[in-house]
Order: C-alpha cells, then structure tokens, then sequence
C-alpha cells in the first residue's frame, strides 16, 4: 500500500513541478537542513547551553572563530554570557520552531473547525463567528499579545512566566490568527458545498459533522497547505517579535529572538555576531517557508498555471 | 512536428465558397473547435499550426504579420462563441463594445460609429435599440446578449462568421429564435457562416453543407441532406443512430461503444475501429484515405454504400 | 389514475430570499423610508403525483423551477409552503433521523458528472459509503460483493473502483454516480438532467443504461430534462413547467402527438428537426419575466399569442381533460 501511494505521488503532476522548480528544491533541502539539525541539536552542538556548569563569563564576547581573536573551541563565537554561539542558535531555532509549528496546530484546529461550521451551516452563525473573525482581526497579533503577556507577567510574576513562557506564546500566537484559517476554510467551503457531491452524501442521510470533516474538508486541504508554510513563518516572526521586545522566551532559554534581543545592546560595542548571525538564521528560515509556500500555492491553484 | 507533440488535427480540409454555410459537427474532442480557432490563428500556447495553409481571399493567413492577422480577425473574418458573458466585457456598455470594433478597423466618426452600432442591433431585431445600446450586458436576458454579440459580429460586415456552438447554452426557444435570426442575416446579407456544434438538428437546419469530426480528422464531409439521410461513416450513422429522435420512442437507442479517445491514444489505423461494428484487420493498420461517394468524401475502408 | 401515487407534491411553493440583511431591506424612497424584500419564487403552487411505476419527465426551460422541485422532492431544501409526501405519508417536515428510512427508497442522480463525485474518493469508497451506512450489520465482503455487483451492472469494469473519480470520462463518471444510486437498492429515483452534461453518443449509452436499471429493478423514476426528444424515449408522462408552474400534464405520446398549452406547442415547434430546412416554429413575444416580480394572472401571458384580458387578472387553475391536465383560460374557453 505504501510502495503503491510513493509509486503515485512519484508519477505525480505534484513531484513533477517540483523537480523541475530549483528554487523549490533548494528550499526544501534548507528547510530539511533546519528541521534535522534543530532537532538533533543535543547530538550535533559541541555545548549545552541550558547547562550552567559549563558556561564560563570568562569566554564571553569572542568572535566567530575565523576573525581575530576567535577561537577553535567556538565555531560562530560565544555571546555576552560566553555560551557557545553555535549551539545556542541551534537550541534556539528548536524553541523558535517548535512555537512555530504548535501554534499554527491550535490556530489551524481552531480555525479550520470554526471555519467549517461558519461555511456549512452559514445564516446566523456565519455571521456571528465572521464577524467574531473581524473584530480579531482588526486587532494586530502583536498588540493583543503584548498586552495579554504584558498583564500576565505583572499578574503572577516573571518567575512563573519564564517557566511557562513557550506554552504561553503558544497559546497566544495560536488563539491571535484563527482567522486567518477559519476565512480560508470558509472559503472554500462555500465553494465547495455548491458542488453537487455534498448534496449527494446528503441525499445518502450523512450527518452534517460526517459530510463536513469526510466529504468536505479533504477537498479544502490545497488552500490549508498552502496558508500552513506562511503561518508557521509568520508564527516565527511573532515569536521573534515578542522576544525582541523582551515578552517571549527569557535569556536563559533563548529563542532566535530573545538572542538576536540579547546581543542587540553589543551591535555598537563591536560584539555584532551576537545579533546578526541568528538575525541571518531567522532571515533564511522565514524567507525558505515562504518560497515554499509560493511554490505550493502555484502547484494546488490550478488557476495560476505558469506559462 | 516535435516529438512528444500531441497532435489534435491531422489531415484537414475543406473550402468554404462566398456566403456558403458550412457546419462542422463532432463530439468533445473531435477537434472542430481547434480547426475552426486555426483559421483566425487564435490557438493559445503551446499549440501551433505545424503545416497546412489556411486561404482566405487568397492570402495565405499562416503567414500573415500579427498586424496583417488584426486587420482580418473582427473585420473581415468575425467569431460568436457559446457564452456571451465570456464575449462581453461585463464593466463597458454594449455601445462602447460595439463601436470599439468600428473604430479598431475604419476611419470613422463617433456619431456616425453610434449610429452604425444602433443601426446593427436594430438589424438583430433588438427592440429600442437606440436605449438599449447604453446598457450594461448583465442587464440583458441570455438571448439578448447573444443577439448583442452577433451585432458586433456582423458591425464591420464581414464575408466570413465563425460561430462556435453559438446556442449550446440557451434553451430551445430562445435558440429558435437565434438560429432563425442567423439564418436571415446570412440570406439577406451573404455572409458565409461556418457553425460548430455538437447537435445535429442545428446542423441540418442551418447549414448545406456539412463536415463530421473525429479524434482530429475529418471522417466524412457532404451535402448536409446526404450526411444525415445518408450517412456513410459508420461513426456518422452511429452518431444518427443515437439521436433518440431517430428511433421508436421507448426503445433502446442504438448506441455506440465507448467513447472518443484522448489525443495521447489514439488508435493505429483508422481511429474508430475500436468503436466501430464493422471493423476488420485493415482498420486496424492502415489510415483509411478518402474516397468520393455521392456529394460526399469520406474516410473509411468500409463506407457504408446506398442501401445500407 | 385509479393507482396510488409514490410520491406526490401538493400546493408547493418555494422561495429564495435575495434581500440581505436588515440594512440591505431599508431604502428611502420618496422621503420615506421602505423596508424592500424580495425573493425569487421559484415554484408557485405546484401539484403533481409520480404514481409507481412510472416514469413522469419534468420539462421545462432555466429558470423554470424543475431542478428546485426535484431537491425539495429529495429533502435537499425544504418548501416554503405545501408538502411532499411518500407512500401517502408527509416527509418534508421529518427530522433527519425519521428521514432515515426513506432515503433508503428515494435516490438521486445529477447532472455534472464532473462534479458530482467527490474528487478525494476513490469509487470503491464512494460507493461504499452509502451500503455501509444504511447497512450497518453487513460484513466487509459482503459491502464488497454489493459494490462488484452494482459497477458490472453500470458497465464500469469492478477492478478499475480503486481509480479515483479523475481518471474516467465523463460518461464513466455517470456511470458511476448511477451506480452510487443505485448502490442501496431504491424504489424511486430522481434524475436531474442526468444526460445533458454528456456527448450524443454518450447520452444514448446513458440513456440505455437508466431504461435497463429501471426495466430490472422496478424503478420509479422522475426524470427532469430540458431536451424534449429525450423526454419522447423515456418518460410515460410528461409534465411541462414554466416559471415555477405547472402548464400542462399529459401522458406522453398525447403531448406530443396533440399539445394543447400554448407554451408546450411552442416548446415542441422549437426543436431543431432532422431533415427540415426552414424552421417554422411558433414566435413567442417577448422575454421570459423575472422570477422575482412574476406577471400578474397566467405567468405565460407576456409572451402567449393567445392572451386576452382574463390572462392577465386571472391565474388559471388545472383543469383535467380525459387524461391531461392543463392551466389555460385560452384551452379552458375552447378558444385553442
């Protein structure tokens, strides 16, 4: 069965765009790169940087090992508290990812389901959860999340916030865009209620939930695929944000953000590498999803066909 | 002719004498739609004309210029298609469509353009039409529209019209009046028309003569009378044979098996015989080639002759 | 008609709000404010009764009403106003679980056989799906033996039913949607437009197809088309609709031998025929009017040649003439 569905997707119209896109495959193959070495990290970075006993302040500030004054034992030079550049930024990429992809899951659970109900059942509902949608949106993530980190931090106190902090950016980057979502879906729901196999299921006496998630959704999945890659960049770009402004991950568990953050007071005093190589990092990341997400909407979009 | 190339006409012609009505009948994918786009060279990439010429007036249009092309197509070659929404550009009145054309082509005034455009719908019996030319496309019936689109078909009067399936989306009334419509303006007029359409009523009623298309090939052209009393290719008489009008009510119809094969796989030999009940090992190698029967040619190693 | 009918439609109506919400409805007119609804109807006052065993064609032309009637027939949408009954029992107004029983006997089959399949199924399990849930004690195998049964019988080789709906033609495709129809074993089956989306030669293979289901399995059929010459082969009885009524109900060798309604002589005149070569047919005035604001009296009387000044106050009843039945003040005063 599996030999026969790689068999498909190998003579696939898919897999044969793909191959025929370079810039899609470089993507993909740097993509994979981040994905396998952020979470390898623990076997491939030489330090731990979680590990206090073996940070020393001592090697604080040195430059990445091919300018002056680096040194072999640090590949991309240390930060401000002398860890390890290098493994940092990995274990970093790893939160920053993680919130990522765990956010875009609720933001998707949440809004596919909402927009399947507003699609299907439209009259009131529709309007009450678009509505609901567009008073959310008229909000910027940032602010909602500012605010809702902000107060929670004066609340319970920065301790308990650090110890909570990846759950928390979680929950509010996730809960912040389900619009975004529940508008695709419900878009294509529309669409595709229309056509006149739904009303085939229904003349068979299928319950709505079942004609929804069975019949329905899987013909919505181009537009979810294709919105995922850029949510989850998006998602990463938040995260960052946040940190940056000193709300998301703290300095003892850094993400991208809370580290470009963290060197950002050492830009002038010549200690750049703290800042820019994971700014650069963060900069790939995002730019490689993106490109991944052209890519798929180009191939899923049967309207958009090139040349 | 590359390699790997899907081929969707082989081996086609035909001449059209001056205000001759010809129809050219096929299901879908017997290519008419392609031949009849080849003639104004309006086929879209990746397909080209790769041999054969097209004589129009005696010019050669596959080796016209883009602006020697421009000055034929909407001037003196018009098209109609099957949906007038598609035609009409849904944001520009009717009277800016129809004197676009005039201007594209003449040295004209803009009074004189309007009145040519309101003499025109007034000519596809369009009532008030001096109001109507200031409307918006979506404001007119299905029927209406399409009487609009002859209207700019015929505003340059043009010797030539091509109409594909010009009634396929309207209903039976409504066509009524079209196909009477456009009978009248090729008899008072003398344009000559070339009709594509997949219904053969249509056909026999609008046209003289008439060619039937199959997988890229011509497989039978005639007299119209001959080609639907007197049928040759067994696909054309199949093609009769499966019109319900065509046998006792409640019967079985007489269908043909299958279906028309996609560009990619079509048979060796003549492209029907899988499809065909009088096949034979010739049909299955050899390409037939034509042969005159009557006021008809056609493209079959077993022709059906008169008694048949 | 000494039979029972199968199913029946009484007195239906139905009708399409077009006007938005509240703001939407509220406009200023003469300096005063007016709250507007509209609606399209799109069947007003429709009786008719598909007596078992028979096969009533529904004709008529866009915008006539006969695909609304057959979805509120299949429960898809539910009436304004009237009922629809099966086996003499109301059924539009059940619940989806008393429904249940009766989506067993009722089937349906669509026009688009492009759409009509869901394009992430394969046809074994679209096929499946429906045995299964109104089968639910059945074994896998014995789901399987239905579903091979049921593809032979619709003329799709079985072991193609692990293709997806893409990789067949478009005859295929209905076909296959017949098949799904008849996968649970109906009683009665409404077919809308089901060979209209399909080339000549398809639709006579199509055709043959729906008269040997329905000549082996004892179908009941209400077949909705807008091609006359098809209605000629396949229907007993004939009903014809314009703008959401009723005209005409006759069985069908009389309609077409004698039409009596001004519309459905105009609707015959019309076919383009074979071997004709002027088309003399039957000049209707006018344009169709708008489902939104129907014509007061008959809704025909805008286009009818035969209108005089009762048509146009009065809306005529269906009168019952030997074996057909007629809405027609012009057929009912022996004027035609």
């Amino acid at each position: 069965m599996v030999a026969v569905k790689w068999q498909q997707f190998m003579e696939s119209a898919f897999y044969h765009d793909f191959r025929r896109d370079k810039i899609a495959i470089t993507s993909f193959v740097i993509m994979c790169i981040y994905v396998v070495a952020c979470y390898a990290a623990p076997l491939i970075a030489p330090y731990n940087p979680y590990d206090p006993t073996i940070i020393d302040i001592m090697d604080s500030e040195i430059p990445p090992m091919w300018l002056d004054g680096g040194n072999s034992r640090f590949l991309l030079g240390t930060d401000a508290q002398g860890r390890d550049l290098f493994s940092t930024i990995l274990y970093g990429t790893r939160i920053s990812l993680t919130i990522g992809i765990c956010a875009v899951l609720l933001q998707g659970v949440l809004g596919i389901s909402l927009g399947l109900i507003s699609g299907y059942f439209g009259g009131r509902v529709d309007s009450f959860l678009m509505r609901l949608a567009d008073i959310q949106l008229s909000f910027s993530t940032l602010m909602v999340a500012i605010i809702f980190l902000a107060v929670f931090q004066a609340l319970f106190g920065t301790e308990l916030y650090e110890r909570l902090a990846i759950l928390m950016l979680i929950l509010v980057i996730g809960i912040a865009e389900w619009p975004q979502y529940a508008r695709t879906v419900r878009a294509s729901v529309l669409a595709e209620k229309k056509k006149e196999y739904v009303d085939a299921v229904r003349v068979v006496g299928l319950r709505p939930v079942r004609i929804m998630f069975r019949h329905i959704l899987p013909n919505t999945l181009s537009p979810i695929l294709v919105i995922s890659t850029v949510q989850v960049a998006n998602a990463i770009v938040s995260e960052a944000a946040l940190s940056f402004l000193g709300l998301g991950m703290p300095v003892s568990k850094p993400s991208l953000g809370s580290l470009i953050n963290s060197g950002f007071e050492f830009i002038f005093s010549g200690s750049w590498w703290i800042t820019i190589i994971p700014g650069i990092v963060l900069i790939v990341l995002v730019l490689v999803m993106n490109l991944l997400g052209d890519f798929l909407r180009d191939v899923l979009n049967p309207k958009l066909y090139k040349n | 002719m590359r390699k790997e190339d899907l081929v969707a006409l082989r081996d086609v012609s035909f001449t059209l004498d001056k205000g001759e009505r010809l129809g050219i009948v096929g299901e879908s994918g017997a290519g008419k739609s392609v031949a009849a786009f080849s003639i104004l060279n309006l086929i879209s990439k990746p397909g080209y004309i790769s041999g054969g010429e097209i004589r129009f007036d005696g010019k050669d249009l596959t080796r016209l210029s883009l602006q020697e092309m421009s000055e034929i197509r909407g001037n003196r070659i018009s098209m109609i298609f099957q949906d007038p929404m598609m035609t009409l550009n849904p944001v520009l009145t009717i009277g800016t469509q129809m004197t676009e054309a005039l201007h594209a082509h003449q040295q004209i005034s803009k009074e004189e353009a309007r009145q040519r455009a309101i003499d025109s719908l007034a000519e596809v019996h369009i009532p008030s039409a001096a109001t109507r030319i200031d409307q918006y496309p979506h404001e007119l019936s299905g029927g209406m529209r399409q009487r609009v689109v002859i209207a700019i078909a015929l505003i340059t009067k043009p010797p030539l019209i091509i109409a594909d399936e010009p009634t396929t989306a309207l209903d039976v009334t409504i066509q009524a009046e079209i196909m009477d419509l456009l009978m009248e303006l090729c008899n008072s007029s003398g344009v000559g028309l070339i009709l594509i359409t997949h219904d053969l009523g249509v056909i026999s009623q609008m046209t003289e003569r008439a060619i039937v298309m199959y997988a890229g090939r011509i497989v039978e052209e005639g007299d119209t009378k001959d080609i639907i009393n007197n049928a040759r290719h067994p696909y054309t008489h199949g093609l009769m044979g499966a019109l319900p009008q065509k046998t006792t009510p409640g019967q079985r119809l007489n269908q043909i098996k299958g279906g028309m094969p996609p560009l990619n796989e079509i048979p060796k030999g003549c492209a029907f015989n899988p499809r065909c009940p009088l096949v034979d090992d010739i049909c299955r190698t050899t390409r037939p080639d034509y042969t005159t029967m009557g006021s008809t040619r056609v493209a079959c190693h077993k022709a059906l002759s008169e008694e048949s | 008609m000494s039979q029972p009918a199968l199913v029946g439609v009484h007195d239906l109506y139905k009708e399409f709000p077009i006007h938005g919400g509240l703001l939407e409805q509220l406009s200023f007119e003469n300096g005063r404010l007016i709250r507007k609804r509209e609606s399209v109807k799109a069947i007003s006052g429709v009786d008719l009764e598909v007596i078992k065993g028979e096969s009533l064609c529904v004709v008529g032309e866009s915008g006539c009403g006969k695909s609304t009637l057959a979805r509120v027939i299949m429960g898809l949408i539910r009436p304004s106003q009237g009922e629809v009954t099966y086996d003499q029992k109301r059924i539009d107004d059940l619940s989806m679980g008393d429904m249940l029983p009766y989506r067993r006997k009722m089937q349906m089959i669509f026009q688009n056989p492009y759409a009509s399949l869901n394009p992430r199924m394969t046809v074994q399990q679209t096929l499946e799906e429906p045995i299964r849930f109104h089968n639910p004690d059945l074994s896998n195998s014995e789901i399987k033996d239905i579903v091979v049964s049921v593809t032979k019988s619709v003329g799709v080789d079985p072991s193609w039913s692990s293709r997806y709906p893409h990789e067949f033609s478009g005859g295929q495709r209905q076909r296959i949607s017949i098949a799904r129809a008849l996968a649970v074993d109906p009683e009665f089956i409404v077919a809308d437009e089901p060979i209209s989306a399909l080339d000549v030669s398809i639709q006579a293979q199509v055709l043959n197809l729906l008269m040997d289901a329905r000549e082996q399995r004892d179908l009941t059929f209400l077949f909705i088309t807008h091609d006359l010459a098809v209605v000629e082969h396949f229907g007993s009885r004939v009903a014809v609709m314009y703008l959401g009524t009723l005209c005409e109900l006759a069985p069908t060798r009389k309609l077409f031998s004698v039409p009596r309604h001004p519309y459905t002589q105009a609707l015959l005149s019309a076919i383009p025929k074979l071997n004709q070569d002027s088309s003399e047919y039957i000049k209707l005035k006018g344009e169709v009017p708008t489902p939104v604001n129907l014509p007061r009296g008959c809704v025909f009387h805008s286009r009818c040649i035969h209108t005089n000044e009762r048509c146009t106050r009065e809306v005529p009843e269906i009168k019952v003439y030997d074996d057909t039945s007629i809405a027609c003040h012009a057929v009912e005063e022996g004027r035609i």
